[in-house]
């Protein structure tokens, strides 16, 4: 187990590497640069801004210094939020991101288990068609319609919730943009869990512990939960770090001061150093929650055991 | 005494329909059976005679689109329609069940331990902790070699005779009154088999409960049942004692059955025919490949130092169990794939050649599988399926040629020529092996390898074959090598026996003297097990 850990974490190097390459060229190879703004600079300011941002400088000699920094922990300073370098930024985002990314994946995969497995027992029902119905449209209806539409009706016309912001933190502020991050996700588990869970209760060992008398609950928890679990989990890797990173556009509509906006905004403004921050991060996340899931994966099934 | 106070099981009228988009279908058509105690009752029949949804409608495991009505009294208790929970109380402890396939029948995520023990726990209470010692004690009963260290095993890490061993432990843990195997050997080599069989007979012995064998081997039946239920499309066409069935069978149906175990022999060609096909000192090797952490690759040997000679006209038999290699020598014979030795075809020296020089000889090396469900396209016409070949060894022949041509051979294997433009999924198992053997033959070839080419047929079907194959050899001067696990089919249809084990051949010889008088002990044994040579 430990060896299997250490193979995959050093395996992650040359991916990282791989991504930063990529994301850095393919970032400068963009037109524009953070300094082109609507009204252009004077030539001498813009002088003086790339010197003292390296920019000036042979391409792949920004590209060594970035690299260098970077190993160290340096991702360099922000080009339009000039009081914070990148790892501040992220630093004082993230806290924020996490907490909300958790908890909206909490609501995901319990929600979606749950309501894909009543699907499964209930196959063809009306109930089964209902949860089908419901987890479509929250596949299909991006959530900066489902946003605005749940402050309408919670915030403004119950005034029920607050509006936006983080306030004090509490679990008030939370639920509407909780929500509006979570259904979507939420749609993708139930209907993973529906379809596998009816594959799994079709499958000889279940007719085998049907077969010696043991009660429902045993042959569907016990017996066929487990095995259907095993394409959910796979999907958890990826959700986690895209619920946990945080997300632009919920973020931007309940104002969180998450770090889901800079991947953005650091797009827009061509803020190279950000950009590459972002990127990093999630790029750790995935390659984080992979082995996670890799790991939970082996506990669930002897068969694929890293031993 | 009168019957009905003897059965501990009385069937009377029951019936299972499945309601399908296309209209009921009526799977069991209001049979009676008895099951007696301590007795072992086969029902045998071909698969789609209702033989398994019999049981399954009794012990409410049918499909969700099935029902089961009509009565089923197991001493003096309705079993159809009773209520889940009340028939949870007699499944699994009164009445028990092994199944067909070992492999999926046990949950693979979970000990073999922990799943014999469930059915413990859950009819007499109890924890899983203080089941373990019973669970050893029926390790050791079913013949689980170490089993104070197999009890944490995973399925997936036994062999397919050790689940079913596992399966049979899970079946007797509450001592049940009527054991239900259902074609609990059809999946496994003929020696397991063997093995599998005697241990229920040793176990029924023992704890003196009803086995109710369900079976399309006839084989089996005249060495294992004291009774036997014929089923035919879901009627039962004949009922009584064994020997009665075999010595005095009173419908068609059953005589049919009987007949159509394999028999005949074929005589070997002329000392003079000239040899077609040959491999010296055959070897393939199968690398399980190595990673950038997982350290070097390591090869398995899979088939070592055969040698074969294929004279025209002559059909060799290849025999063996699961692994033993005779599918990739048939493989390598062909050259399809990469392999060590000197190969000769005609006169021509085949041993070094690649892809593209053996395509123009590849019309006359012919390969039918084992499969008649997956080696057809499922979206191309019967038609199109077997003119392909056609397309790539006589470019030249036009459109209507070739459809008479695919007239010609599938009259040859006696199936109607206007099925060319229906699809492979509107036949049978038995007429998807003759589109097969119509692609193989309307190339004209001189060598067909036949690759278990009756394996998933029933009986009936598994003669039709045969006799198509013996008539086409005839006709054509074919020759065949015939790999297969079945010893019947293996001796109507070969002159020539090669027996391998782990890759090796470990005797070989004219058929007659193979069977009659095998040297090797393994030979002996692998004839041993086959109940119906």
């Amino acid at each position: 187990m430990i060896s299997f850990i250490l193979r995959r974490l050093a395996s992650a190097v040359p991916t990282l590497f791989i991504v930063v390459t990529l994301s850095f060229f393919l970032m400068r190879f963009a037109p524009g640069g953070p300094f082109n703004l609507e009204r252009p600079l004077p030539p001498s300011t813009m002088e003086n801004l790339m010197r003292t941002y390296h920019l000036d400088q042979p391409l792949w000699r920004q590209y060594v210094h970035y690299l260098s920094n970077a190993v160290t922990g340096d991702f360099g300073p922000s080009y339009i939020y000039h009081d914070n370098n990148v790892a501040q930024l992220i630093g004082k985002g993230l806290p924020y991101s996490m907490e909300l990314g958790f908890y909206a994946l909490l609501l995901a995969v319990v929600g979606g288990v749950i309501t894909g497995t009543i699907a499964a027992l209930k196959q063809n029902s009306f109930l089964d068609f209902a949860v089908m119905s419901v987890s479509t449209i929250g596949v299909t209806v991006p959530n900066f319609v489902v946003g605005p539409v749940l402050t309408l009706i919670f915030a403004i016309m119950l005034a029920w919730l607050p509006a936006g912001g983080w306030g004090d933190g509490s679990l008030r502020f939370l639920i509407l943009p909780m929500i509006a991050l979570a259904l979507p996700q939420l749609a993708v588990f139930a209907r993973l869990t529906r379809g596998s869970m009816i594959e799994a209760l079709h499958t000889d060992h279940i007719r085998t512990a049907k077969a010696y008398g043991l009660p429902s609950r045993a042959v569907v928890v016990t017996h066929a939960m487990r095995g259907a679990m095993l394409p959910v989990v796979s999907y958890l890797a990826p959700c986690a770090a895209a619920l946990l990173t945080g997300s632009a556009v919920v973020e931007t509509i309940f104002t969180i001061p998450g770090v889901g906006r800079y991947f953005v905004l650091g797009a827009i403004n061509r803020d190279y150093t950000l950009v590459m921050g972002t990127v990093i991060l999630i790029a750790i996340f995935v390659i984080l929650f992979n082995l996670l899931v890799d790991i939970l994966y082996g506990l669930l099934d002897p068969r694929v055991r890293h031993d | 005494m009168t019957e009905m106070q003897d059965a501990i099981l009385a069937v009377r009228g029951l019936k299972v329909d499945f309601s399908t988009p296309d209209g009921t279908v009526e799977a069991v058509k209001g049979i009676d059976l008895d099951v007696r105690s301590g007795e072992t009752l086969a029902v045998v029949g071909e698969s789609g005679s209702g033989k398994s949804q019999t049981m399954m409608g009794i012990m409410g495991l049918l499909a969700n689109n099935g029902t089961v009505t009509g009565s089923a009294l197991y001493r003096g208790q309705e079993l159809v329609g009773l209520p889940p929970k009340a028939l949870n109380r007699v499944r699994g402890s009164k009445i028990t069940m092994i199944f067909q396939e070992p492999m999926t029948s046990l949950d693979p995520l979970y000990t073999i331990g922990r799943q014999i023990a469930e059915p413990i726990v859950h009819h007499r209470g109890g924890t899983f902790k203080g089941a373990r010692k019973r669970v050893l004690e029926l390790l050791e009963l079913v013949g689980i070699p170490e089993a104070q260290r197999r009890i944490d095993s995973y399925p997936h890490e036994l062999s397919g005779g050790q689940r079913q061993r596992v399966m049979i432990a899970m079946a007797l843990a509450n001592e049940p009154d009527i054991l239900i195997a259902d074609e609990p050997t059809t999946a496994l080599d003929v020696t397991i088999q063997a093995q599998i069989l005697d241990l229920l007979k040793a176990l029924q012995t023992r704890f003196g409960m009803a086995i109710v064998l369900i079976t399309h081997d006839l084989g089996i039946v005249k060495h294992f049942a004291e009774r036997v239920a014929v089923m035919r499309r879901g009627e039962v066409v004949e009922q009584g004692t064994t020997a009665d069935i075999f010595e005095r069978p009173e419908a068609d149906y059953t005589r049919m059955l009987l007949e159509a175990e394999p028999s005949g022999h074929k005589a070997p060609p002329p000392d003079n025919a000239p040899i077609i096909l040959e491999g010296r000192n055959v070897g393939v090797d199968y690398t399980i490949p190595g990673g950038l952490f997982r350290g070097a690759s390591t090869a398995f040997r899979a088939v070592d130092g055969v040698s074969l000679r294929l004279r025209q006209g002559q059909t060799i038999g290849i025999v063996g169990e699961s692994g033993s290699g005779k599918s990739t020598l048939g493989r390598a014979l062909l050259r399809l794939l990469p392999s060590s030795g000197y190969y000769r075809f005609g006169s021509t020296d085949i041993s070094g050649f690649d892809r593209g020089a053996m395509r123009p000889l590849r019309r006359q090396l012919q390969l039918v599988f084992q499969d008649p469900y997956g080696s057809l396209s499922p979206r191309r016409t019967v038609g199109e399926i077997i003119t392909e070949g056609l397309h790539v060894h006589e470019p030249d022949l036009s459109r209507a040629d070739r459809d008479r041509r695919a007239i010609a051979a599938l009259k040859e294997v006696g199936l109607d020529p206007a099925s060319r433009n229906r699809y492979p999924h509107e036949f049978s198992g038995g007429q998807r092996q003759r589109i097969a053997i119509a692609r193989a033959i309307i190339l004209k070839p001189k060598v067909v390898i036949l690759d278990e080419p009756t394996s998933a047929l029933d009986r009936s079907v598994q003669g039709q074959v045969i006799a198509l194959l013996r008539d086409l050899q005839e006709k054509h001067g074919l020759s065949y090598i015939f790999i297969s696990h079945d010893l019947s089919v293996v001796k109507a249809m070969s002159d020539y026996v090669i027996v391998m084990k782990n890759g090796r051949i470990v005797e070989e010889g004219e058929t007659d003297a193979i069977f009659k008088a095998p040297r090797e002990p393994y030979t002996k044994t692998l004839i041993g097990a086959a109940f119906n040579v």
